[in-house]
């Protein structure tokens, strides 16, 4: 090759080198600084929102602190220091959340759950149901609120007595009389149905050979150890406002075990606790399998 | 030329880089702050009080105060309406609800409550631990470590329902059990009020109104008193019944001047009254007895 040319050729790529360099490290720096720039605005601004808020938050929690106290004592409204331009605002939201809370109170102790429908014209009744701290199924009941209140329409189911209730209530002038009896069973039926469920999860060993939809009747069947005696166990649950049997019912092979006073024991056990609770104690006692 | 540039821009962004490490650094620590605080009170920052929110820290218009404030009002008005409406529906008036945020994950939610109140003149206050687990479509809600305080000091047959229903954990049983049972005795300082103003003279209250013992006696025989012992019990199953006996305080003399049954057998003839009357009727008719009226 011609040395003159390699040695232009060479140093034009040397020449581009550096440019290409330079142009790397160069003009990129103050784009850089911009996005840097940038970021760091972003996170001050981030920064000065969350003290804000938590500023905001603050104030928020002692307000609704002495709204409480107020409602507690029954004390005259204080005079807040009108120090903030926004102080009738942050009032209102203390008390919307107070009021919010209060409202989830009424809930979740089981209150009756109120929602007007159809523009004033029905109502919408919820009813709660729970057992041993468990909620349970919530039952509803539409009404109608002219020409007089009525049931349009529900979801409870059909052993429980409603129609009766309702006709014996004095619901046209205190809904309470329908809603606490009806309350009444449907808690009572939930406890029993959750007692029976819970028999099945717990006690394999004890059969179940009997129930039905109300849950008023449970028939048992217990396997005595060692004989391997069988023994049947009614438990009739006549009253429907009640979680506990009125008449336990022992049948056995052996006709003298039901009088023995192990078994008179079970049977006041059984009287007077939850069933799924009474087989612990029967087991421990060395009854039943 | 060059070379000064990129020496100044390089301190720029180590600058830069610190300062953005701190603040970045700042801001964690005051989300996390953010965090705890959102456990001691929740905020449902949904809606109008997220916009008053957002006003009150200076993210809205100067002016859009107006609307936020009507939106707000508006909205604590018809919550007050539904807390009036919840109060009477229930018959139980609440004064706080505090809540705390123990655990809040994706499907667990674990709160403890404190919730005070009234039910008439009976005043209580229940804690306890509320959660919430969302299992596919439902979510189960249960409650554990429940704590009733209540002023038990003239309640001696509330006492043993309450402690077992703090056992049992039955929250739903407790407030039905003490409606049923302010209800009741409600029922008998009606009764005990109406007949203390319609026989003054007769009827007494020695333990007030909402006493369970009425005394009857005629002012010219001031030996011989007649109580109508009414109570109201709690089983500790929850139910409540309300048992109304009467008694005699006769002395000696007198029923040795009158031995016929009327007057010692009164307890007894007063419960077959009870059963075929009611209470009001069949008290009144004990009162219109010791009244010695003529008009029956």
């Amino acid at each position: 090759m011609d040395g003159a040319s390699t040695k232009g050729v060479l140093s034009h790529l040397s020449l581009l080198e550096v440019q290409a360099r330079s142009r790397k490290t160069q003009p990129q720096q103050p784009s850089r600084v911009k996005e840097l720039k940038a970021k760091a605005e972003a996170l001050m601004t981030q920064r000065d929102q969350l003290k804000a808020e938590i500023e905001t938050h603050k104030s928020l929690q002692k307000l609704r602190a002495s709204m409480d106290k107020q409602r507690t004592h029954e004390e005259e409204e204080e005079e807040m220091a009108e120090d903030s331009d926004n102080s009738q605002l942050l009032r209102l939201m203390a008390r919307h959340t107070q009021l919010k809370d209060l409202l989830h109170a009424h809930d979740i102790i089981g209150g009756y759950n109120i929602i007007k429908t159809r523009k004033g014209k029905g109502l919408c009744i919820s009813l709660t149901t729970a057992y041993n701290g468990v909620y349970l199924e919530n039952y509803n009941l539409e009404m109608d609120l002219k020409p007089t209140l009525r049931i349009s329409r529900d979801n409870i189911p059909p052993f429980i007595p409603l129609k009766s209730l309702a006709e014996q209530s004095n619901m046209q002038t205190d809904i309470r009389t329908l809603l606490d009896p009806l309350s009444q069973h449907l808690n009572a039926f939930a406890a029993r149905k959750q007692q029976f469920k819970l028999v099945k999860e717990l006690h394999k060993s004890v059969q179940v050979m009997e129930s039905n939809a109300l849950c008023s009747l449970l028939v048992l069947m217990f396997t005595v150890p060692r004989e391997k005696t069988a023994v049947l166990c009614s438990l009739e649950y006549t009253d429907h406002t009640r979680c506990l049997p009125t008449r336990v019912h022992f049948e056995c092979e052996d006709k003298g075990l039901p009088d023995s006073p192990q078994w008179k024991k079970n049977g006041s056990l059984l009287m007077e606790t939850p069933v799924h609770k009474a087989l612990i104690t029967m087991k421990k006692m060395g009854d039943i399998v | 030329m060059m070379e000064k540039m990129s020496e100044e821009n390089i301190e720029d962004v180590r600058v830069l880089e610190a300062q953005i490490e701190n603040l970045q650094a700042e801001v964690a620590a005051l989300q996390r702050q953010q965090q705890d605080n959102h456990k001691d009170i929740t905020f449902h920052l949904r809606g109008h009080i997220q916009d008053a929110m957002s006003y009150v820290c200076g993210q809205k218009q100067a002016g859009e105060k107006e609307k936020v404030l009507s939106k707000l009002t508006e909205e604590v008005e018809e919550l007050e309406e539904d807390l009036k409406r919840q109060t009477q529906m229930n018959g139980i008036s609440l004064n706080s609800c505090t809540t705390k945020t123990l655990q809040s994950s994706g499907r667990q939610l674990v709160q403890q409550l404190c919730v005070s109140g009234h039910c008439s003149e009976l005043v209580f206050q229940v804690e306890f631990q509320l959660s919430e687990v969302k299992k596919g479509q439902r979510s189960e809600r249960t409650i554990s470590d429940l704590n009733v305080v209540m002023d038990t000091s003239d309640l001696q047959n509330f006492s043993s329902f309450l402690s077992g229903v703090e056992e049992s954990r039955d929250l739903l049983l407790f407030f039905r059990t003490l409606r049923t049972f302010s209800d009741r005795c409600d029922d008998r300082r009606r009764t005990f009020q109406h007949f203390q103003e319609k026989y003054p003279s007769v009827v007494s209250l020695p333990g007030g109104c909402r006493s369970a013992v009425m005394t009857l006696n005629h002012p010219e025989l001031p030996g011989c008193v007649l109580f109508v012992h009414w109570s109201v019990e709690v089983s500790r199953e929850g139910r409540v019944t309300p048992k109304i006996e009467l008694l005699t305080k006769i002395p000696e003399k007198a029923l040795q001047l009158f031995p016929s049954q009327a007057v010692s057998g009164a307890a007894e003839a007063f419960q077959s009254l009870l059963r075929i009357l009611g209470p009001e009727a069949a008290v009144e008719s004990v009162i219109m007895a010791v009244s010695l009226s003529q008009d029956t």
